[in-house]
């Protein structure tokens, strides 16, 4: 059996497994109901937010929470190759997951996660975009996750880190996109979910929206969550909102002097 | 999700006619009302669940409408981490190319890709998993195929696709199984009357659960099985197209094209009064105030209601014609 799938790149081994060390064996069973160390529960995470971090591109950042890191490079608006006339411009959001982004390692082609993730981050800055401004030019977004903590905050903190670029690119926007998600273990709400808290909780929700304006771009969810906890969720998520994007204003204000 | 191009004049026609007071659409419906819906279950003999639904299908000569064929097929599985012990669902929609006609094969797979990445992680989350998808625990279990092949669509995609899901799900029979221990033969060698052999006794103190199973069997070939666990659980999704301030239910292919954005939200009745929502996605460019969401979702709530005690109704009652009324009908034959 040809055991080279990709002749472009030095395979493994067919079969590989992931390295159990012994005190992991032990920690593992205590994961279920862990409380949290260091923050509380309706708290998220510090971020580090850098814009223009790829000169390269018309417009870029790079966000980092604790466990998350994700580079994000605008480039456009540039002319639409290949499409019919189209009177608005388009928004193209393509994200990548770095092989050793996760524990197990993922295939450096891509496959169906990616293109969801693509999908939710496209849909939280679709309103945010003057697309009217820009017709028959594309917009290209391209995300690369270097290390990831679940979904949720892949597409949370993508959004932050796109809504950035996009501004640290120039592109006329409506206002600032941030978006936060919320885990629902039991009665409580935990803001901001890493991935093992997403994994043992019920149902997770991730809502984008600009602050300034008032108004949701995109509402994601997921799991089993009462129709009661849903309405309690977004106001929470809303209020974190709110906290990050007084963080991203900061880091576009910081930034500015270095593009002049 | 444009499935047909429409002129602005069209578009704003559709829109003053849904916002007009009567609401006006252009089959006459009020803007809440559904489209015939037809389902029949089990029409795939070789599966071990399916169903067969169309939205909006002609009555006369049974043309045009949503048409989706789900079904379910169970395979063995060996469980190689822990993740899939107790079973696992994977969930698979493809979109038939005479569905689409006008989308190139890379636009086709990215359709695909996503109808089958909301129902995939919809259906397949642990809160909606069933019980007895297990064969021999921590050895074998079952796979649970849910294929959905979408070969007609004239809008309201989503609310087909889960409503077939619910249905295939429903009428999902998991066989029986066995399990089988292997034993190694006694020896033989030794004379009967020679030596006393000690056989090795269990002592009473023992009380290890010691899991011998190595393999299993059906007991009962013809057996279609048990009844595929939970399937009150299974959800029901509804598409609230939104204009401006109202929103509308079963929209048509022109009708989706001209309102710019739609919230889908998927209930699911394990307890008949109080849903629990499963899934909930925004598609589309306009904006929503978080007042106007909330409304929104308590209104998803009520419509699902009706939604899923008539869904439930009709298949209990394909039920009821497929096992005993197949029997009175086979009865009076002979």
């Amino acid at each position: 059996m040809q055991s080279a799938f990709d002749r472009r790149r030095i395979n493994g081994p067919e079969d590989s497994y992931h390295p159990v060390f012994a005190n992991e064996i032990h920690e593992s069973s205590s994961h279920v109901h862990r409380i949290r160390e260091n923050r509380k529960i309706s708290d998220i995470r510090p971020i580090f937010l850098q814009p223009g971090l790829i000169s390269q591109a018309n417009g870029s950042a790079y966000i980092e929470t604790e466990s998350m890191k994700i580079a994000c490079s605008v480039y456009g608006p540039r002319q639409s190759k290949n499409t019919a006339y189209n009177e608005k411009g388009r928004l193209n959001v393509e994200v990548k997951f770095a092989p050793y982004s996760c524990e197990l390692r993922r295939s450096p082609l891509r496959d169906a996660e990616d293109r969801s993730i693509a999908v939710a981050i496209q849909q939280a800055l679709l309103s945010s975009v003057q697309l009217e401004h820009f017709p028959k030019s594309t917009i290209d977004i391209f995300l690369v996750i270097i290390e990831a903590d679940g979904i949720e905050g892949c597409i949370a903190s993508g959004s932050i880190a796109a809504s950035t670029a996009l501004a640290d690119a120039g592109i006329d926007m409506y206002g600032l996109v941030t978006s936060c998600a919320t885990a629902v273990k039991g009665t409580d709400l935990w803001i901001d979910p890493t991935q093992e808290e997403s994994n043992t909780a019920n149902g997770t929700l991730i809502l984008s929206c600009m602050p300034a304006l008032g108004i949701v771009t995109n509402v994601w969810q997921s799991g089993r969550i009462a129709p009661s906890e849903i309405l309690a969720c977004i106001d929470a998520c809303n209020d974190r909102c709110t906290d990050i994007h007084s963080v991203v204003a900061q880091a576009l204000l910081d930034s500015a002097p270095n593009k002049i | 999700m444009a499935s047909t191009s429409i002129s602005k004049a069209e578009k704003s026609y559709i829109q003053a006619g849904l916002l007009a007071n009567p609401p006006r659409r252009a089959d006459g419906r009020s803007l809440h009302d559904f489209r015939v819906i037809s389902l029949e279950t089990g029409f795939a003999p070789l599966s071990n669940g399916s169903a067969h639904l169309s939205i909006g299908r002609n009555p006369h000569n049974g043309s045009g409408g949503t048409d989706i064929m789900a079904s379910v097929k169970l395979e063995v599985e060996s469980i190689e981490e822990d993740a899939s012990d107790g079973g696992r669902i994977v969930c698979n929609v493809s979109c038939s190319p005479s569905a689409y006609p006008h989308l190139t094969s890379g636009a086709l797979d990215d359709l695909q890709y996503d109808l089958t990445t909301v129902l995939h992680q919809t259906l397949s989350h642990p809160s909606l998993h069933p019980k007895n998808l297990s064969i021999i625990p921590r050895k074998k279990s079952w796979l649970l195929n849910l294929d959905l092949l979408v070969t007609a669509d004239a809008g309201n995609i989503y609310d087909a696709l889960f409503m077939a899901a619910r249905a295939a799900l429903w009428d999902t029979k998991v066989p029986r199984t066995r399990s089988v221990e292997y034993k190694s033969p006694k020896s033989l060698s030794s004379a009967s009357g020679d030596m006393d052999v000690d056989q090795d006794t269990t002592s009473g103190f023992d009380t290890r659960k010691v899991a011998h199973a190595t393999d299993f069997e059906l007991p009962d070939y013809w057996d279609e099985g048990e009844i595929l666990e939970g399937r009150e659980r299974w959800p029901v999704a509804i598409t609230l197209n939104l204009v401006k301030t109202i929103h509308f239910l079963d929209a048509t292919l022109q009708e989706e094209a001209s309102c710019a954005s739609r919230l889908l939200v998927v209930h699911s009745y394990e307890s008949p009064t109080s849903p629990t929502v499963q899934s909930m996605r925004m598609l589309g460019s306009e904006e929503l105030s978080i007042l106007h969401l909330k409304n929104l979702i308590k209104e998803a709530e009520s419509h699902t209601n009706t939604m899923f005690s008539s869904l439930t109704a009709k298949l209990e009652d394909e039920d009821f014609r497929r096992n005993q009324k197949a029997r009175e009908r086979f009865g009076k034959r002979r």
